[in-house]
């Protein structure tokens, strides 16, 4: 089996929600407005045993147990394209953009047998799958991988921060066990979201010099540009609350000092 | 003259504004009561320095800063308080109303007194009736009221 891809550089899937790897999040924290996502997967979903690698398994009511991935996220509305899309379709930081990006179409988050389906472009992509595009899949495998690697590589290194900071959560907001069950329910996609902020105190980094006043500044604008849109009012409401949140970390003064 | 918010009736200066203020919570019913009052008026220093030691790093002080400009708290109702030598529990529901909806926070609080002062130490939500059965009979196992018959047959039909 051989699937061909190429990538035009249409800019259509440089919208919505992007996940980042932690590294990714906090070097772009001047660009992207922050969120932590959460995912909960079925067990009989073919990532199941991915997820328990690089994600966490929670408890849920009544001895119940359900894996979930949580991923930093630019937290973008589907409709935004992304803050370093140039007017001409292409991407403003190419020498040093995120992971993810690095990787498309391929996705880490799933085993790499089971790429083939992110091979057929979505509705409106304009990605180029004729005969003419190179090969890049080939009997279940990548054939240009290194990218793919290495984002997998992070996810695996970062794996011991994020089981933390559910660990944390699961102690502290207990109410996200049933908001995640809701999600599981609902089949496919279903997240929660979470802030930055809980996840710099789980993690004990509440003190990354300009982080939160970067973090501020974007989130400002993203709540500005979501202002008096009634559809994006939970992006609205996120973006203003948790510039409270951001603001507040950026005025402190640091614990060491 | 303010009535202070935890509802005790009391002015708020004799009340949890004392504890707050810096004097010692005679009870861990008082501390938690001054817990309360404390997020009510803003004033989270008392929340942070009467958190234990063990879990002083935990609290998302942002998050809180946050919750005091979005919530406006409705009221405080102590149902049960304990206290044992060095240990003491509270079960207490607060009402806070958030982006025009209501919402209830039932804890059973846990508190510990070390060197002489109370700190709080962890919260279970929404804490479920006491356990009443301790075992549950199977449909097919005999019938407790001792009949000989089958529970579902029987006691369980």
């Amino acid at each position: 089996m051989e699937r061909r891809f190429h990538c035009t550089a249409c800019g259509k899937c440089c919208s919505g929600l992007l996940p980042l790897t932690l590294a990714d999040a906090f070097a772009h924290a001047g660009r992207f407005p922050l969120a932590m996502v959460w995912t909960p997967l079925r067990q009989q979903s073919k990532a199941f045993d991915l997820v328990r690698r690089i994600g966490a398994v929670v408890n849920l009511s009544g001895r119940k147990r359900i894996a979930v991935i949580i991923v930093p996220t630019a937290y973008i509305p589907d409709s935004f394209f992304c803050p370093a899309l140039n007017a001409d379709g292409r991407c403003a930081i190419h020498a040093e953009k995120p992971l993810r990006c690095r990787t498309m179409p391929f996705y880490p988050y799933r085993e790499e047998r089971d790429q083939a389906d992110l091979l057929t472009p979505r509705k409106g992509w304009d990605c180029d799958t004729s005969a003419v595009a190179p090969v890049v899949y080939r009997e279940r495998k990548i054939v240009a991988r290194e990218d793919f690697d290495l984002e997998r590589r992070e996810l695996l290194a970062q794996a011991p921060l994020i089981r933390a900071y559910a660990e944390y959560m699961m102690k502290y907001m207990p109410q996200l066990a049933d908001k995640l069950a809701t999600a599981a329910v609902h089949g496919s996609g279903g997240n929660v979201v979470t802030s930055l902020s809980s996840y710099l105190t789980a993690t004990r980094q509440l003190d990354i010099p300009g982080f939160a006043a970067r973090q501020l500044s974007v989130l400002k604008n993203f709540a500005a540009r979501t202002a008096g849109r009634p559809d994006l009012a939970e992006f609205h409401r996120n973006y203003a609350g948790w510039a409270k949140e951001m603001e507040y970390l950026a005025k402190r003064k640091s614990a060491s000092a | 003259m303010t009535l202070c918010p935890c509802g005790s009736g009391r002015n708020l200066e004799d009340c949890c504004g004392a504890v707050i203020a810096g004097a010692p919570a005679a009870t861990p019913e008082a501390l938690m009561r001054s817990r309360y009052t404390a997020f009510v008026l803003g004033k989270l220093d008392h929340i942070d320095r009467s958190n234990a030691p063990e879990i002083r790093d935990d609290f998302n002080r942002a998050e809180a800063e946050r919750s005091v400009q979005e919530c406006e708290w409705q009221g405080l109702e102590v149902m049960q308080a304990t206290e044992d030598g060095d240990i003491g529990t509270v079960e207490f529901m607060a009402r806070f109303n958030r982006g025009g909806q209501t919402f209830v926070q039932h804890e059973l609080a846990s508190f510990c007194r070390r060197d002489g002062a109370w700190l709080y130490l962890s919260g279970k939500i929404s804490p479920g009736p006491p356990q009443r059965r301790f075992t549950k009979t199977g449909r097919n196992d005999p019938c407790p009221c001792g009949s000989g018959r089958k529970y579902k047959k029987c006691c369980g039909a």
